[in-house]
């Protein structure tokens, strides 16, 4: 019989030879095997994917157990670069790979939360939705207008960062248990062979092959989900007693007259917990003897906090590795098919916050479906309206089926076995439905006049992203002596469509339905690259993409991204080789040039006009007429270029148990996308896609990880990382300021600014004044400019919403079949503008319109009166670095079973357990730095179960 | 196939431009979207717009003119002054900087028109429509179409001529893309308008005959008068003659009052009789076809009481107060010369104080109902929030009451009893006392506009024409800052140049004291 060494645990297919023979048999789904005419003095071979191998010499005994260690030797292992594969120990690019042993573990329903905090300069900023998406900032960003996310590409297939309509994100519809590994492409000398998008870094996922023994892999989990936190506003007594105090002092408007009997914790009522579900079954072995297949079944069902919220998920994925040929032609088959199934809940929590404490939830004598609302013989007052009724009466439900996955030929010569040639044709299709209804017993309904009965809303809609790709390359690889030469040259062409539907409110007998259809968007380059190796120390790699996109006119549509690298592994020199300290040493340099074109416009150079739409018409005499107007016309918009610089350091010591890297990057962006003014009366906007201005970021990477304990009973591995980054703008057209970063409290307020010398999307505010006790003067600003007036030229920069300092800290270990882990994650020196005290936490805001409304608790603290004194000042900016635990999970394996189970592991954690900071708000990690209200992230308890045939 | 990049418009709402103008009824279409900047702010709905870096509604054609002219004086006051980052306060306040948004989405919107015009000029040249084989189907039409595109172009100057006093100057022979246009002053302006409305005038369709809403002759004769009538504030030149010569052309051009002044101000005023004969040159808005967070949008909403039920009255859904009137403005009804029950009098003062010591308090300040979302016959708009009302940018009334302003002021060619019998005339249909030509007086006649032409748009070209702007000669509520006003330095009779809008245009220069 065969074991893993640690757990015990039995192993099947495990080959078993005798050595110099070709004789030998594998381990059953028991790990048992037997192979028959064995000698005494016979070498037995025991040999496994991801263990050491173990040779036995055979003696009397007819039984041979073995144990089978787990190889330690990770820095042998490979990842995935573009267009092909490299090892960790001869990559010469910043290239992380995270594995499935290194997942996050968890409550993860999207891809992107496996790897948050694990990757020393990528950011994941996850939203609360159930099944939402994630922001993901690999070393900050490379853009200032366009967009500044990773590139994503799945089994060779890079994906649309456009979401269909009906989903929540566009990783959604993929199931996390189905990936094997994420590889992260930092610098530009790893990217630069995706040309034209890979300024932000890319992230290759592969998903989980087929293998060639059986097996049978079922998880189910479940979680419960509860609220976190709540934003501190008056509880119902509190309330009446602050009213009291108010009209006592002099405040107008308000009166307990208007007070009510209930007491409402409207932040409870608006949310829900509840139990998730998660079940996945995989099944893995050789169909018709040689091909290996994985057929992979996922179901996901997570309610969301926010009451009537929920994302279902379904999915199947079918992987086939055949090879045809005497194996010289390997096929790859990766065919995923999902259903997700979606009901969004509207953001009230705004609503939730302000609505009066005393009020009731519900109303008997109310005509708006038994909700309380405030109305006058059914008409409504200008006055807050129900959250809870806001959520109950409207159902916005949308499903999506994605049809993805690529076919890839990768044929070998029989002429010359050195050459390769790849053929990877991908296929994403997207194809959404759904409606939007609100009950025509709501007040928010539609309604032809006032005074009419409310008719609530109706509209339906269907939505199509199609993504095809088809890339074609040659791979040449070739010892010849001490230097090895692989070299790789291709061409890729893929083309991305659109189209929307909406039928607008089909209650509205005006509204009119529309078709939306994108235009197209294609990509296409012709790429090369050499991977050089002498005396397998000295490393070089070159590589040069030219790129075309349909974003720009001929003559600017091309751009040519060339890249290179060196690395030196310094323990394979002389000195170093006898090391008993230092066992991997390997210095690397990068340089490469990537570029962007990814901007909203898809052809702002041609010359266009739009009609307008239904509710847009102009009125000549009776007659409504269609406006036509011309386009934005910007014929000279290229190429925005990053030219990225990187030196590191990657290290193990002893025997790499202690193995990591340091780097250093600089990236400086030229010739800028952005959406900037221009002249105005010469082009058919006041502003438009322009390259403007530079940009640099500039940051160090650390990374470190160490075995702290490995032996056969306790192993204790951490992991730590830690990148600081800065971002600044150098240049702008015309020296130009571009406000940015729209705020709630004013329709059109902002709060941010780009402007050169400083990180961008600072913050632009006033400057307050404060009383000799240290309390804020209402209104009282610093007159910046000095002359004597304060207006919004005496706005002045003051922090911003990135990070300095990004962390993240992993720790697993287990003894005997226990396990524990857990994952740490600090934000150091980032600012948020809390835009809900500096919107509602004033003592007008106690008066909405003919109503009472609750308001923040720290007005107390600010005492501020009128929000419009104050909505601008520095006060609300807030330092908002923080220590966040986000999961912690401990199991035990079983693995004593008899025939057909092999093991057991049973798990139970808690996700998102603490958060410290000195933010005042709910939460102090929201993706741009304004802090609206979000979706609240839950506190989940979960446990789980896996089992393995 | 590097030929696939070569990517065209799939929407069946977009077209390469050779396309659309394929088709040669898209003349209209297109001379209907310059119309409709003036009321639209984008293609797809009240919310979208073809201008950046502004809210869709504050950069409303009409809308930013009334901040600028209206609320920037003695009439109106917008409650929720943090809206646009506090730049509603700053104008109605008159502590403006360049970097005021509203200024932006003016400067901005106006010379929108201008580019569009230009194109529309450029697309409908003989030359190009010769090329399309469109010269016989477009006929004569086309003349009227491109003579009342440069008049809207000229509408366009001369607003930012009165706000700005210069602006960039781009016609239809400069280059689309990034090109920086040269600065125009006042007095280029001046010359440019003058002489391109009087280079229309004969391709402009006679008084009344065009299509309602689109321009005629009497249009372009009342933005003369207006340019002749501030002459001396543009120019330093006295023009009252002209002015007369023109207010006259078009009071013989067929208008005449409507039977009641409220008919003006309603749902149906563009097929009332004030619609008919008042109006001259209305802004459309409909709650269907034409919405848009405009400037009557804002009014009908923002004269929603928050203390009172009048939706219903107003046929609109109502912002909760976020408009009421300055004691200055009110006063002029409730201690003028006129008696209290005057039609143009709409102040409700039940329950309110006339004084406004705090912006943010709804309830204190009276509020009024002039316009109404209601049809004559008592009959709510189509929508509770977008509303029927067309804006009336220039009026029968407005050409009255300058004749009268021009004639006080000793232009030539008019006459002291008509100027009387035309105040009068206004005075009899408000069922108000009548005046003699005795009380036809310059001081007389700046309160009368405002009795008149309150929330129209005309307010702050008025008191800077008779010097009553800056200074401390009249001072209102929260004129400069303070509850009780203070006197205002005399730059700030010209608006700055937005810093954004200058930016991009170095050929721009700031104005003085700024």
């Amino acid at each position: 019989k065969v074991t893993e060494a640690t757990g015990n645990t039995a192993l099947p297919g495990v080959g078993v030879i005798i050595k110099g023979t070709a004789r030998g048999s594998a381990t059953d789904f028991d790990g048992n095997y037997t192979i028959d005419n064995v000698k005494t003095g016979d070498v037995l071979v025991f040999s496994f994917v991801g263990f050491n191998s173990k040779e036995i010499t055979v003696g009397n005994n007819t039984t041979i157990n073995v144990a089978l260690t787990e190889s330690t030797e990770t820095l042998d292992e490979i990842v995935l670069i573009g267009y092909g594969t490299t090892t960790v120990k001869d990559a010469t690019g910043s290239v992380s790979a995270v594995t499935e042993k290194d997942f996050n573990k968890g409550n993860i329903v999207t891809p992107a939360s496996l790897i948050t905090g694990r990757v020393a300069g990528v950011n994941v900023t996850s939203d609360g939705a159930p099944g939402g998406g994630s922001t993901i900032r690999i070393r900050g960003g490379a853009s200032l207008g366009a967009s500044n996310d990773p590139l994503i590409v799945i089994d060779g297939l890079p994906i649309s960062n456009s979401t269909v309509g009906g989903s929540t994100s566009v990783l959604a519809s993929i199931n996390p248990n189905d990936i094997e590994s994420f590889s992260v492409l930092k610098d530009a000398s790893s990217t630069a062979i995706y040309g034209s998008r890979a300024s932000n870094g890319v992230i290759i996922i592969t998903t989980k092959k087929g293998k060639q023994t059986f097996q049978v892999d079922v998880n189910f989990k479940t979680s419960y989900q509860t609220l976190a936190n709540k934003i501190d506003v008056f509880s119902a007594d509190e309330y009446r007693s602050l009213i009291a105090d108010r009209v006592a002092a002099g405040q107008t408007g308000i009166s307990i007259d208007q007070l009510g009997n209930a007491n409402t914790d409207w932040q409870d009522e608006i949310y829900q917990q509840k139990l998730t579900f998660d079940q996945n079954i995989s099944l893995s072995g050789a169909l018709l003897e040689n091909m290996p297949a994985r057929l992979s079944f996922g179901n996901t069902q997570q309610p969301g906090l926010r009451k009537t919220s929920k994302f279902e998920r379904t999915s199947v994925t079918l992987n086939l590795n055949p090879t045809f040929f005497d194996e010289s032609l390997k096929v790859n088959l990766n065919a995923n098919v999902s259903s997700e199934k979606n009901r969004f809940a509207d953001g009230v929590e705004g609503s939730a916050l302000y609505f009066d404490p005393t009020q009731p939830v519900y109303d008997e004598t109310s005509p708006f479906g038994g909700f309380f609302e405030y109305h006058t013989a059914g008409e409504p007052n200008n006055a807050p309206r129900n959250p809870v009724a806001s959520l109950m009466q409207r159902n916005n439900s949308g499903i999506v089926d994605r049809v993805f996955g690529n076919l890839e030929f990768d044929y070998k010569f029989n002429f010359l076995p050195e050459l390769r040639a790849v053929l990877n044709l991908g296929y994403d299709r997207s194809t959404g439905s759904g409606s939007n209804i609100l009950s025509d017993q709501s007040i928010n309904g539609f309604r032809t006049a006032i005074n009419t009965p409310f008719l609530g809303s109706a509209s339906y809609y269907t939505s199509e992203r199609k993504n095809t790709l088809l890339d074609a390359y040659f791979v040449y690889n070739k010892e010849l002596g001490n230097v090895n030469v692989e070299a790789t040259a291709g061409y890729s062409y893929q083309k991305f469509e659109g189209e929307d539907f909406n039928t607008g409110n089909t209650i509205d007998p005006d509204a009119v339905s529309d078709v939306n259809t994108h235009p197209d968007v294609v990509l296409i380059g012709f790429f090369g690259r050499t991977n050089l190796s002498f005396f397998d120390k000295y490393l070089l790699t070159l590589s040069y993409r030219r790129d075309g996109t349909s974003r720009f006119n001929k003559d600017n549509r091309w751009g040519n991204f060339p890249a290179a690298a060196i690395a030196w592994k310094i323990n394979e020199e002389d000195f170093l080789k006898n090391s008993n300290v230092i066992s991997t040493l390997k210095l690397r340099l990068g340089w490469g040039i990537t570029g962007q074109q990814d901007i909203p416009a898809s052809y702002a150079y041609l010359g266009r006009h739009v009609t307008g739409d239904a509710v847009s018409q102009y009125i000549f005499g009776n007659t409504p007429i269609i406006v036509g107007i011309p386009q934005s016309r910007f014929e000279d918009i290229k190429w925005e270029e990053t030219t990225t610089y990187n030196a590191a350091f990657d290290f193990g010591l002893f025997n790499d148990k202690i193995n990591g890297s340091l780097e250093v990057y600089l990236k400086e962006s030229k010739d800028l996308l952005a959406n900037v003014a221009v002249a105005d009366g010469s082009n058919f906007s006041n502003a438009g896609w322009q390259n403007i201005g530079q940009f640099t970021s500039k940051g160090i990477e650390f990374s470190i990880g160490a075995d702290v304990v490995a032996n056969d009973n306790f192993n204790w591995n951490l992991n730590y990382n830690v990148n600081v980054n800065r971002t600044q703008i150098d240049q702008l057209a015309f020296g130009q300021d571009i406000e940015v970063g729209g705020i709630a409290g004013g329709t059109g307020s902002r709060i941010q600014l780009h402007r050169e010398g400083f990180s961008p999307y600072s913050y632009y505010v006033y400057k307050q004044l404060y009383d000799v006790n240290g309390a804020p003067i209402e209104g009282a600003y610093a007159d910046i400019n000095q002359d004597g007036l304060i207006n919004s030229s005496d706005k002045y920069i003051y922090k911003k919403p990135n990070a300095d300092f990004t962390m993240g800290l992993q720790s697993s270990m287990n003894y005997k079949n226990f396990d524990l882990s857990f994952n740490l994650r600090a934000s150091i020196g980032n600012y948020m503008y809390n835009n809900l005290n500096s919107e509602r936490a004033q003592y007008n805001k106690l008066q909405e319109v003919t109503a009472l409304a609750n308001v923040p608790v720290s007005v107390l603290e600010s005492n501020f009166v009128e929000t419009s004194n104050v909505l601008i000042s520095d006060y609300f900016i807030e330092n908002a670095s923080f220590l966040k635990m986000d999961n912690v999970t401990f199991g035990y394996t079983f693995n004593k079973f008899n025939k057909g189970l092999s093991s057991i592991y049973l798990w139970g954690g808690v996700q998102n357990v603490f958060t410290i900071t000195n933010y005042s708000g709910l939460d102090p990690e929201i993706f741009g730095g304004i802090d609206n209200t979000i979706y609240p992230r839950a506190r989940t308890f979960m446990m789980g179960a896996n089992l393995k045939f | 196939c590097t030929n696939d990049l070569d990517v065209i418009p799939k929407d069946d709402d977009e077209f390469l431009s050779e396309d659309f103008y394929a088709n040669p009824n898209s003349y209209k279409q297109a001379l209907a979207g310059i119309y409709g900047n003036l009321s639209l702010t984008g293609t797809s709905g009240s919310g979208s717009s073809n201008l950046q870096g502004i809210d869709a509604g504050t950069s409303q054609y009409a809308r930013t003119l009334w901040y600028l002219q209206d609320l920037a004086a003695d009439e109106p006051i917008w409650s929720y002054e943090n809206d646009e980052g506090g730049a509603v306060k700053e104008i109605q306040r008159n502590t403006w900087g360049p970097n005021n948004t509203i200024l932006l989405g003016f400067f901005s919107r106006a010379m929108y028109t201008v580019a569009l015009t230009n194109d529309f000029l450029r697309q409908s040249s003989p030359e190009a429509l010769e090329a399309r084989g469109h010269t016989s189907k477009v006929g004569n039409d086309i003349v009227a179409y491109r003579a009342e595109a440069r008049l809207l172009r000229a509408l366009a100057y001369y607003h930012l001529m009165d706000l700005f006093g210069k602006a960039a100057f781009v016609t239809e022979n400069d280059p689309v893309g990034v090109y920086q246009g040269p600065q125009y002053n006042r007095a280029q302006l001046f010359d440019f308008i003058e002489s391109e409305l009087l280079d229309i005038e004969g391709d402009l369709v006679a008084p009344q005959q065009n299509e309602y809403a689109r321009a005629d002759k009497a249009v372009a004769w009342t933005i003369l008068a207006k340019i002749y009538l501030n002459a001396n504030v543009y120019i330093g030149q006295d023009k009252n003659t002209e002015c007369i010569t023109y207010t006259k052309k078009v009071i013989g051009g067929g208008f005449s009052l409507a039977s009641d002044y409220g008919l003006n101000f309603l749902a149906d005023n563009d097929f009332n009789e004030a619609g008919k004969n008042e109006i001259i040159f209305p802004l459309v808005c409909d709650g269907i076809v034409t919405q848009n967070y405009g400037a009557t949008t804002v009014i009908i909403n923002g004269e929603v009481g928050s203390l009172e039920s009048n939706t219903a009255e107003l046929g609109a859904q109502g912002w909760g107060g976020a408009l009421r009137v300055r004691k200055q403005f009110s006063n002029k009804f409730l201690n003028g010369d006129v008696p209290l029950t005057d039609d143009r009098n709409t102040l409700i003062t039940a329950g309110r104080t006339a004084d406004i010591v705090d912006v943010g308090d709804r309830d204190s300040g009276f509020i009024i109902t002039k316009f109404k979302n209601v049809t004559s016959t008592g009959e709510a708009g189509p929508d509770p929030t977008f509303v029927d009302t067309d804006f009336p940018m220039f009026r029968l009334a407005d050409i009255y009451l300058m004749y009268a302003e021009a004639v006080v002021r000793g232009g030539a060619g008019g006459s002291m009893t008509d100027a009387v019998n035309y105040v009068n005339l206004l005075r009899n249909r408000a069922h108000s006392a009548t005046i003699s030509a005795s009380s036809l007086t310059l001081p007389f006649l700046i309160d009368e506009r405002s009795r008149e032409l309150y929330w129209e748009g005309h307010r702050r070209q008025d008191l800077i024409r008779f010097g009553l702007y800056t200074g401390g000669n009249y001072n209102w509520a929260f004129k400069g800052g303070s509850a009780s006003g203070i006197a205002l330095p005399s730059h700030l009779n010209v608006y700055p140049i937005p810093a954004n809008n200058m930016a991009a245009n170095p050929n721009l220069t700031q104005n003085p004291g700024y």
